[in-house]
């Protein structure tokens, strides 16, 4: 990344005073912006210009940016728990009894990188600065704390780009009140700094030259419903109605839970200042914005917006949200409005929950968007589950299912891929999305948010004028480098949980992880190392015996000891070969919906179905809550993602609670082949959140196993001649056809049973090459479906045997 | 007359052998005096450094190999 941001730097001076900002902006002009602010804003490039005066020694080449060898040890350095380099990186140590003091202070001002048992790490980005910014942190309280913390004293350099971004970011906001944009800001000089620019100027609305002002909402009386605080709030407002105050007037609610508040600062009566800009001008201005370095936080006072109808939404009773969840929410509605960003909380931590909680606290029209027509279902159920809203007011844009809400406020759910569409649509639909494209709405719920591309995610935004978003994703990441625009496209990521700290707690299962390396048997790896297509010789490692061995074992291994177990295979050959080598089912693109279910069922209730294969469909929309092992035997290349959501799948493991209940993860790789490389590419993001991956080299136990599968060299070369062939015969395009579409365009919920195309001869399908068909290791998956139906199926026999009652 | 080899006895993972056996296969037979078992073959002596050489070279080219750390230029 580096040599490239450099040369779009360059690049950027040199257009500097050219860059014209048009209205009729297209995607590329954007992307410019992104990049220059990226660039001006920067840590690294900052600290780069500043290291050319660094001095150096023998060794700075080693330390690269971030070279601190003449930086002044404090004398009391053991006590402080915190490193900052140069280059905005923090190091904290997780031993240190100040440990929590400092994670929580620094979760709030720096980006989390990596969480290992000992040390974890984080970053200092403008954006993490900016999110500081906006839930109160002012510039100076960042770097007196900071430095209290550090083991040595803050250099020039991270001081001096700690103000400059929190100068510059989070101090003027963008705001819809009674549906009309404003621009606010605290400090009128920057108003007036914003003014200047004859652009911005162009798009204001209000006419009389001076600023508006008023006093600034107190801060901190929003109460996150759910919480012990709100129900204490409302259990002291019940209170104070039936008990007659002394001086008889009741306090009001709101002053309560204000009172409540632990830490009261000292009230200053803040004013604000604001003007109006035109609302069809905004995304230009926000632009402008972004270009004069003055970026716009998006905020939504939510309390006094009266032109949107209330939505009648509570969380039941019931609901209680955990405490992070809370943290979460919190970062999301302090100073009692709505602030667009991003939340990220690992799989089965309660990402629902998190937004209909919101949906709760904002009480206006919400629309949810979610990545497959299945998550719809469950995000409508989770609804009617944790809130009482009414069902009718839960309306579903899908293309099976196209209803609205009957009331002036509700929720929609739909899938983004409906939201942004081009085609013509049907009649019903353009009615929906008329309906959609006119209304205000309070909140916009994007889940799974990493997997939308940025343009598409654009024209999502364009069409649907909401006041505030929010972000739901548990891996924020791509192998793309796109996920920096979901900053300016939502927000800044406002939270992000410690995977470790939730499972310690029991909130998501604890998992071991392993790497099982197999030795190639050298026929499979003689044919490996035959110049082929990088196809072949993934297929080649997949189908090593000796990893067939070892997934054998290891399934039998915790069948025995109770375990319910999920195999995943990208490649559909080696799943259908495995599963049925085995006798264990499996499912994958093209298996029918309704398969598929018994399959499920099956899986969760029938004892005697402890394993099921998945091809890559399993990996993010399936919910099983029962399975707590998971063996890889094939991946998508070095897809960190991947990783991470096939983990999310045991995470929720039920049984999570027993005492001293472990979650296994093992991911299979052939010894010496490409597979090495991605998994230690996957692992990346799993070692960041703090898993260890133990390396197995030998299974232990593995050669006393009688049965096991291609024992004999006779067996071995029987199947190295399948694979072979079935890479020749016409069935390969399928297998490797599923990747294709799907996972290198990376983007979408997978849509199950499209359009599949097969190459063939005219005269295979007519029998007149040499082609026979047997079926010698069947489908488990046949058998379920029979164990369905009892007595005899063929129509002839059943006559009989109704003659015969 | 009996004729004599002096080999070097050369133990390695079966892949790595099947390595060996390419690189031989495609030099006429020149290193290699018997292939024992899936570990084990017999190397002629005065050619092993050559051999490893090449060996190196193969590894090399088909294999990826980590990448130390790509956050720093």
């Amino acid at each position: 990344m580096p040599p490239k941001r450099k040369a779009a730097l360059e690049k950027g001076n040199g257009e500097d005073d050219e860059m014209d900002y048009s209205q009729d902006e297209e995607e590329l002009s954007d992307k410019e912006t992104y990049d220059k602010l990226r660039d001006t804003f920067d840590v690294v490039a900052m600290s780069k210009r500043a290291r050319a005066a660094h001095p150096k020694d023998s060794a700075s080449f080693l330390f690269k940016k971030c070279d601190q060898w003449d930086a002044q040890l404090r004398p009391d350095h053991l006590n402080r728990p915190i490193w900052v380099d140069d280059a905005g990186r923090i190091i904290l140590e997780s031993f240190s009894p100040l440990f929590d003091d400092a994670q929580d202070f620094l979760i709030n001002i720096a980006e989390p990188q990596s969480r290992v048992s000992r040390m974890h790490e984080y970053t200092l980005t403008p954006h993490s600065l900016f999110a500081a910014v906006s839930v109160g942190h002012s510039s100076r309280e960042i770097v007196e704390k900071l430095d209290s913390y550090a083991k040595t004293p803050l250099s020039p350099t991270v001081i001096a780009f700690i103000r400059k971004s929190t100068s510059s970011f989070g101090k003027a906001k963008i705001v819809l009140k009674h549906t009309l944009t404003y621009i606010e800001s605290d400090d009128p000089a920057i108003l007036e700094k914003i003014l200047k620019d004859p652009i911005i100027a162009q798009c204001r609305a209000d006419t009389n030259a001076g600023l508006i002002k008023e006093a600034a909402p107190k801060i901190g009386v929003m109460a996150i419903p759910g919480t012990k605080m709100a129900a204490g709030a409302n259990q002291v407002a019940a209170a104070a109605k039936q008990i007659p105050q002394p001086n008889g007037e009741p306090q009001k609610p709101a002053e309560i839970i204000a009172s409540l508040r632990e830490d009261d600062d000292d009230e200053e009566i803040a004013q604000v200042h604001s003007f109006q800009i035109k609302t069809d001008e905004r995304e230009r201005v926000i632009k402008r914005c972004q270009d004069i370095q003055l970026p716009l936080t998006e905020e939504y006072d939510f309390n006094n917006d009266e032109m949107n109808a209330n939505l009648d939404i509570d969380l039941r009773p019931h609901a209680q949200i955990r405490y992070y969840q809370e943290k979460a929410l919190s970062k999301m509605f302090s100073n009692s409005r709505a602030r667009s960003g991003i939340i990220v909380l690992p799989c089965g931590a309660g990402k629902t929950l998190v937004g209909i909680t919101a949906a709760c606290g904002v009480k206006k029209s919400v629309i949810v968007l979610c990545t497959s027509a299945m998550s719809v279902v469950q995000w409508r159920a989770e609804f009617i589950k944790w809130s009482n809203i009414n069902p009718e007011d839960i309306a579903v844009f899908t293309s099976e299912s196209k209803t609205l809400f009957p009331r002036n406020a509700g929720i929609i759910i739909s899938t983004y891929s409906m939201i942004s569409m081009n085609r013509e649509r049907s009649h019903e639909s353009k009615k929906v999305m008329e309906f959609i494209k006119e209304r205000e709405w309070g909140l916009l719920i994007a889940d799974e948010v990493h997997v939308v591309p940025a343009v598409m995610f654009k024209k999502v935004t364009y069409a649907i004028a909401s006041h505030a978003k929010l972000g739901l994703t548990a891996t924020l990441l791509r192998e793309d480098e796109k996920i920096e625009d979901l900053n300016f496209l939502i927000g800044p990521k406002l939270y992000e949980a410690n995977w470790q700290e939730l499972s310690e707690q029991g909130h998501i299962a604890r998992v071991q992880c392993a790497e099982v390396w197999c030795q190639m048997t050298p026929e499979f790896y003689m044919e490996w190392l035959k110049p082929g297509i990088t196809q072949k010789r993934a297929l080649l490692s997949v189908m090593n015996p000796r990893k067939f061995q070892a997934c054998q074992f290891l399934i039998k291994y915790h069948e025995n000891r109770g375990d319910k177990i999920i195999v995943f295979s990208d490649n559909v050959y080696a799943l259908e070969k495995y599963a049925k080598k085995l006798g264990k089912a499996y499912i994958y693109g093209a298996t029918p919906q309704s398969e598929r279910l018994r399959i499920l069922e099956n899986f969760q209730h029938n004892d005697a179905v402890n394993t099921i294969f998945l091809s890559k469909i399993g990996d993010t929309s399936l919910d099983l809550p029962e399975a707590t092992c998971l063996i890889q035997i094939s991946s998508h290349y070095g897809s960190r993602r991947q990783e991470a959501q096939r983990l999310g799948r045991i995470l929720r493991a039920k049984r999570r609670n027993d005492e001293g209940f472990n979650a296994f993860f093992y991911s299979l790789v052939s010894k010496d082949t490409d597979e090495m490389y991605y998994s230690s590419k996957r692992q990346a993001f799993l070692v960041d959140q703090g898993y260890a991956f133990k390396v197995i080299t030998k299974l232990e136990g593995i050669e006393n196993e009688k049965d096991l599968a291609f024992a004999s060299a006779q067996d071995k070369r029987e199947l190295l001649m399948d694979v072979l062939l079935a890479k020749e015969s016409d069935a390969a395009t399928e297998k490797i056809g599923g990747d294709l579409f799907s996972s290198r365009f990376a983007s979408k919920g997978k849509k199950r049973g499209g359009v599949k195309r097969t190459a063939g001869m005219l005269s295979d399908l007519s029998g007149g090459q040499d082609m026979a068909y047997s079926e010698y290791a069947k489908s488990r998956n046949k058998e379920l479906m029979k164990k369905k139906k009892k007595g005899p199926q063929n129509d002839f026999l059943r006559k009989l045997t109704q003659k015969k009652k | 007359m009996v004729k004599a080899i002096r080999g070097t006895l050369v133990k390695c993972d079966a892949s790595v052998k099947a390595m060996l056996v390419d690189i031989d296969s495609k030099h006429r037979n020149e290193f290699i005096i018997e292939d024992l078992d899936e570990e084990h073959v017999l190397v002629k002596e005065t050619k092993v450094a050559q051999f490893k050489a090449m060996l190196q070279n193969m590894m090399k080219e088909k294999l990826k190999e980590p990448e130390l750390s790509d956050s720093d230029d």
